[in-house]
């Protein structure tokens, strides 16, 4: 298969993200502009973005990443809510 | 007053260690039940639930689960199962059961569910065989829902997802992708057998909050949407439960 074109290299890079165990994340946004790719989303913990930059790094060498992704809380929750 | 603790989307793996522990060591004293609903993996692997399996062994509340899409992408969903049932944790798969919390019969009928699509926008088992594969696996899991829902007896009745039932817990997901988000088949099952409640996960850019066409509570319980270790949500056991919907072609 040849290497995705600039105008499919997003979603290349999206695919692969989801593809790697050391990532798995179905919900990232990927965005590439001159020899920059942005990365957002949703991510569970320090780790785990801090792998997506790496990972995306191995991909795309020549490429600066900048992982824009927030790192979701996990904290006990203050109250309850009555559901009716 | 039951209290249901609920959370989907954990996505465990390598890293993952120690995420939830912290918060579960509370969780008795501020809810009678945990339940969790699906993603509970990050590629479907026994080695990633085993994490979230030692952090959930010796909790003394029950636990009940569904398993998620990523659960079985590694297609060691049977294991992952048993890794759970090894720590107590029940995993419903079109079946339902039912707990005595002080009294109160809580019935919990669970399945994965499936994609599909909406009311006026929904696939159909029409075409080509991976069409009606596609369609097809939501019909059945829909149709396992409805009968388990249906032959609870319970004082509260309890539906555990990992798709969505509603479109208005997947808003602010891109609408291209809500036939893989969930299938109102889903909830025309709880709204036929009747319901009090219903948990799913998912969506993780969703909202929290919806109702079925016929009025059940929806709850989006990712955790990226709920932004905590869990909910924890109240039910007063003397309400009365949804009637199941009148009429209609059956």
């Amino acid at each position: 298969m040849s290497a995705p074109r600039d105008e499919y290299l997003p979603e290349a890079i999206r695919e692969k993200l989801i593809h790697d165990p050391r990532v798995a994340e179905q919900d990232l946004r990927v965005r590439v502009q001159e020899h920059r790719v942005m990365l957002g989303g949703n991510v569970a913990s320090p780790q785990l973005k801090q792998r997506i930059t790496e990972v995306a790094k191995e991909l795309l060498p020549d490429y600066e990443v900048v992982n824009e992704t927030t790192v979701v809380s996990a904290a006990e929750p203050d109250g309850e809510e009555p559901v009716s | 007053m039951i209290r249901i603790a609920a959370v989907g989307d954990l996505h465990y793996g390598v890293g993952s260690l120690d995420i939830l522990r912290p918060s579960l060591q509370h969780l008795p004293a501020r809810a009678d039940i945990l339940l969790l609903a699906g993603d509970l993996t990050r590629c479907g692997g026994p080695e990633e639930v085993a994490i979230l399996a030692n952090e959930l062994r010796g909790l003394t509340i029950p636990a009940v689960a569904v398993l998620g899409n990523h659960d079985y992408h590694a297609g060691r969903e049977q294991e992952v199962r048993r890794v759970l049932e090894d720590a107590d944790v029940r995993v419903l798969e079109g079946q339902a059961i039912t707990l005595d919390i002080d009294g109160v019969r809580i019935g919990i009928a669970g399945t994965k569910g499936f994609g599909g699509g909406f009311r006026g926008a929904h696939g159909s088992d029409f075409g080509e065989p991976e069409m009606k594969a596609f369609v097809g696996h939501t019909k059945m899991l829909s149709d396992r829902l409805e009968r388990a829902l249906g032959g609870l007896e319970a004082d509260l009745r309890i539906a555990l997802l990992h798709y969505s039932p509603i479109e208005a817990t997947l808003e602010g997901e891109r609408l291209e992708i809500y036939p893989f988000l969930g299938s109102y088949l889903l909830a025309a099952a709880v709204d036929n057998a009747g319901a009090d409640l219903v948990f799913h996960g998912h969506a993780h850019h969703g909202e929290e909050k919806g109702r079925t066409p016929a009025g059940v509570p929806v709850r989006n319980v990712a955790q990226p949407v709920i932004r905590h270790a869990y909910n924890i949500y109240t039910l007063d056991a003397g309400r009365q439960v949804q009637p199941a919907a009148a009429g209609g072609i059956s």
